[in-house]
């Protein structure tokens, strides 16, 4: 059975949420502000006012701790990523809940987003890149350039890009998402650059959210919220609602020095900073630290070419914001068969990723996660999938296994580990066009 | 060895405090405004110091964002549209207790103190004396004004909380058990989610601890005791996610703080009176109504307000014995509803096969820990489930019905 999903405008003081004939993926939102999710069968509907107003004021007891003036700013990352609430009494005791507080947390601010290159790689779906692109031809702050890598070698994308006259067309013969990656960067001419996948769709205010973030704090890198766009199929409210699909929290979160410092020694958990359909970066980053590291992502050893990039800028000093007003809505994969294939390929490219991190810098933390917090892990979803009798998540764990052991083989791997794969980028004005 | 138990209001200043030199930690019960929005407890070293920063800091930690969710919750309340008001109901409440005066004096002086803010229609105290030996429940009863006092002869709890439903005039009724005194939120509580929610077929509501003086007090507690959190929760009949779900019926709360609609009690029938029969089955009475309510399409709101605090088992022994007691009554209360509800027929499989799985996996975390004590207490509450899965569900229908031969 499909899921319907809804969002819900709790900024409109609704006083019904009314049940349909399937289960409802419910996301909150304060006018633009995205809150949260709930799912819900339909005997635990409807929702009525008393509910509804409950849920808004919890929502915003956390957008008013972590966004409002006099509560110190965005708060910072625990190890596992999540937001660390600690809003000072006597702010809170003080604090008077006025509509202009209330309105101030979903300001609308449109600013330029002229600064801002937007960057697509796609591979043989011309079908969903014409979405996404209609999703960015609309944005509220349009970007400056729209650039679409093609990484087929039959430019099945080419045809699509002629419908959008302000899209530049690339093309990257040599497979990989981040020699992809890394053809878009080079090709760039503005001083933000962010990534979104051919099977997003972002939010209208997208573009203008990632400019704003960029402005109000030094970060180098910016991530923001994956919504699922729709839930028709098991295998996507699988990934989306076991596996946590591409993170759901809507709190601001600050992933700096303290939490890499903190984790280091354990290997830093630096894939909850975001996903890479929806990240951006500033692009002198990429010509201080260099581009994509290309034995990583798909096409190559699986994934984590943008968590690997999280891990350089937060070992050299840097500051990465996961900001959820930049909002997107992913296309999960359908199939069961797509979803263990993918699942299976994040975790050999994450293993893939720790020895990469392992190898630039020497902390050994990495190498924990592989050999002793992963096997871990493995052995708790498990029990977890004995204990609570779900199938499924032992089908998934076994591919997880499986690209454990693909990923481990990287470890014993010299030529792999020792191959230079991170293209230096060069200033935009130094390149002819 | 005691735990102090200390109020503490959040709008008012904030001051350190010293413990005596004979308690062994604390116990927060902390409220915004008196109303409770968390309890904290820890174990200290005797004579322990709480300075001012360290007591912020905690604070902050754990209930800075429950301030704020009360403060916007009481503001973003004008902003919704208000749902018409319905004559308030009147309410009957319920205590069923057997030879236990002195404590029965204490809840009765407790809800003394909070009836007059009663915002119910009508207001009736029943106590209902399940045939106790001694006289002194029923001077107690009877020495208090507006209280009425009823015998039922028929041991067994859930004899006393029929008598209670057929006799009661309210359209609610709220049952206590006698170990427990209401808090100054209680009746106001009941009143807030009755008018939220005034369609639900039940309400529960928070169970705090009286006392954390012996070492089996504070050890209930820290295993989690009767809590159920700090938010309003709202059961139904199916919760996604949960595919045991509405079986594990002891999420909705406690027997020892509930109320119903009694119209909807009467037409299900009301308690099950095999259950609860005293010392060969003490437990699962509370289980089976929330249940059946639930199925039969009803929500069952729980309330942190509607609070009281409950005097817990004393010794060890008598807590290793309530660990037992809840084996045992949850699986009598399965086998019953695997008869009597066929539709839920896998559910109330998947959750024998599952609790067992959970505790078995529990107990092996606890000895391979050395933690003998937890270890005995899971034991404990296998034999009872063992126990409840092999005949006890007959033995008590058969024990009730000589009960009811006895006394007719």
């Amino acid at each position: 059975m499909s899921w319907d999903i809804v969002h819900l405008d709790l900024k409109q003081a609704p006083t019904i949420l009314d049940a349909g004939a399937s289960p409802v993926y419910v996301v909150y939102w304060w006018g633009d502000l995205p809150l949260g999710a709930h799912a819900y069968a339909p005997e635990e509907l409807p929702l009525r006012r008393d509910r509804l107003l409950a849920l808004a004021a919890g929502f915003l007891a956390e957008q008013v701790a972590s966004r409002s003036p006099g509560f110190g700013g965005p708060p910072l990352a625990r190890y596992d990523g999540q937001a660390l609430m600690q809003p000072p009494l006597a702010q809170v005791r003080d604090l008077r809940v006025t509509s202009a507080l209330l309105s101030e947390l979903e300001r609308p601010v449109h600013p330029d987003a002229d600064e801002l290159s937007v960057i697509v790689c796609t591979r043989d779906r011309p079908r969903p890149l014409r979405t996404c692109l209609n999703a960015l031809s609309v944005q509220n702050a349009p970007p400056g350039e729209i650039l679409v890598v093609d990484n087929s070698s039959g430019r099945t994308a080419a045809s699509v890009c002629l419908d959008f006259p302000r899209v530049r067309y690339l093309h990257e013969p040599s497979p990989g998402l981040s020699r992809a990656r890394n053809c878009g960067v080079a090709a760039s001419t503005r001083p933000l650059v962010a990534f979104t996948d051919d099977d997003v769709e972002v939010h209208e205010r997208w573009s203008g959210e990632i400019v704003r973030a960029f402005q109000a704090s030094d970060v180098e890198s910016v991530t923001g919220l994956v919504i699922p766009a729709t839930l028709d199929s098991e295998a996507q409210r699988v990934f989306q609602m076991e596996m946590g699909g591409f993170g759901a929290s809507c709190l601001p979160t600050r992933f700096g020095q303290v939490f890499f410092e903190e984790t280091r020694h354990r290997g830093t958990q630096v894939w909850h900073v975001g996903a890479g359909a929806n990240m951006a970066f500033r692009r002198r980053l990429f010509e201080r630290i260099g581009g994509f590291d290309e034995r990583l992502g798909a096409g190559a050893a699986g994934c984590s070419e943008d968590s690997e990039i999280w891990y350089r800028i937060l070992a050299t000093g840097g500051d990465c914001l996961y900001e959820p007003r930049a909002v997107v809505f992913h296309h999960h994969r359908e199939d069961w068969h797509g979803l263990k294939r993918q699942m299976r390929a994040y975790m050999r490219g994450h293993v893939a990723a720790l020895v990469v991190q392992h190898d630039r810098y020497r902390h050994r933390g990495n190498l924990h996660r592989i050999l002793v917090q992963l096997p871990r892990y493995f052995m708790r979803a498990g029990l977890d999938a004995v204990r609570n009798a779900k199938p499924y998540r032992g089908r998934v764990l076994l591919e997880e296994i499986r690209g454990w052991l693909g990923g481990v083989l990287f470890l014993f791997n010299p030529m792999w580990r020792s191959r230079p794969a991170v293209p230096t980028i060069a200033p935009p004005n130094e390149q002819g066009s | 060895m005691p735990y102090r138990i200390m109020d503490l209001e959040l709008s008012r200043p904030l001051t350190g405090f010293t413990l005596a030199s004979h308690e062994t930690g604390y116990a927060l019960v902390v409220r915004w405004d008196g109303r409770i929005i968390g309890f904290l407890m820890k174990e200290t070293p005797e004579g322990f110091r709480m300075e001012e920063d360290e007591l912020r800091e905690l604070l902050e930690r754990e209930l800075a964002l429950r301030i704020l969710n009360v403060k916007l919750e009481g503001s973003l309340a004008d902003r919704w549209p208000a749902t018409p008001v319905l004559e308030p109901p009147s309410l009957t409440i319920a205590i069923c207790t057997k030879d236990r005066a002195a404590r029965l004096a204490r809840l009765l002086d407790s809800l003394e103190a909070v009836r007059g803010q009663s915002a119910f229609r009508a207001l009736e105290i029943l106590v209902v004396d399940n045939a106790s030996v001694d006289p002194d429940t029923r001077e107690v009863a009877e020495s208090r004004t507006d209280v009425c006092y009823r015998f039922e002869p028929k041991t067994g709890l859930d004899f006393a909380r029929n008598m209670a439903l057929e006799t009661a005039t309210g359209d609610l009724i709220a049952y206590l058990d006698d170990d427990v005194v209401v808090d100054r939120g209680w009746l106001s509580g009941l009143y807030r989610v009755w008018a939220d929610c005034p369609d639900a077929g039940g309400y529960s509501g928070l169970v705090l601890p009286y006392r954390l003086d012996t070492p089996a007090q504070i050890r209930f507690e820290r295993e989690g005791g009767f809590g159920r959190g700090f938010e309003r929760i709202h059961h139904r009949g199916a919760q996604l996610g949960n595919p045991l779900h509405p079986v594990g019926a002891g999420v909705v709360g406690a027997g020892a703080n509930m109320c119903f609609r009694r119209d909807l009690l009467l037409a299900l029938g009301g308690f099950d009176e095999a259950l609860d029969t005293g010392a060969p089955l003490p437990g699962g009475g509370d289980l089976d109504i929330f249940y059946r309510v639930l199925r039969s399409g009803h929500a069952i709101v729980y309330e942190p307000s509607y609070a009281v605090f409950h005097e817990h088992r004393e010794t060890m022994a008598q807590l290793r014995r309530q660990y037992w007691s809840w084996g045992l009554g949850f699986m009598a209360f399965l086998e019953k509803a695997r008869r009597t509800d066929p539709a839920m027929r896998r559910r109330q499989d998947a959750m024998v096969s599952w609790w067992f799985r959970d505790k078995l996996i529990s107990l092996a975390g606890a000895l391979s820990a050395l933690d003998l004590r937890r270890a005995g207490d899971l034991a404990a509450e296998l034999r009872g489930a063992i126990q409840g899965l092999l005949g006890e569900y007959d033995r008590s229908v058969a024990r009730s019905r000589r009960i009811r031969e006895q006394v007719a």
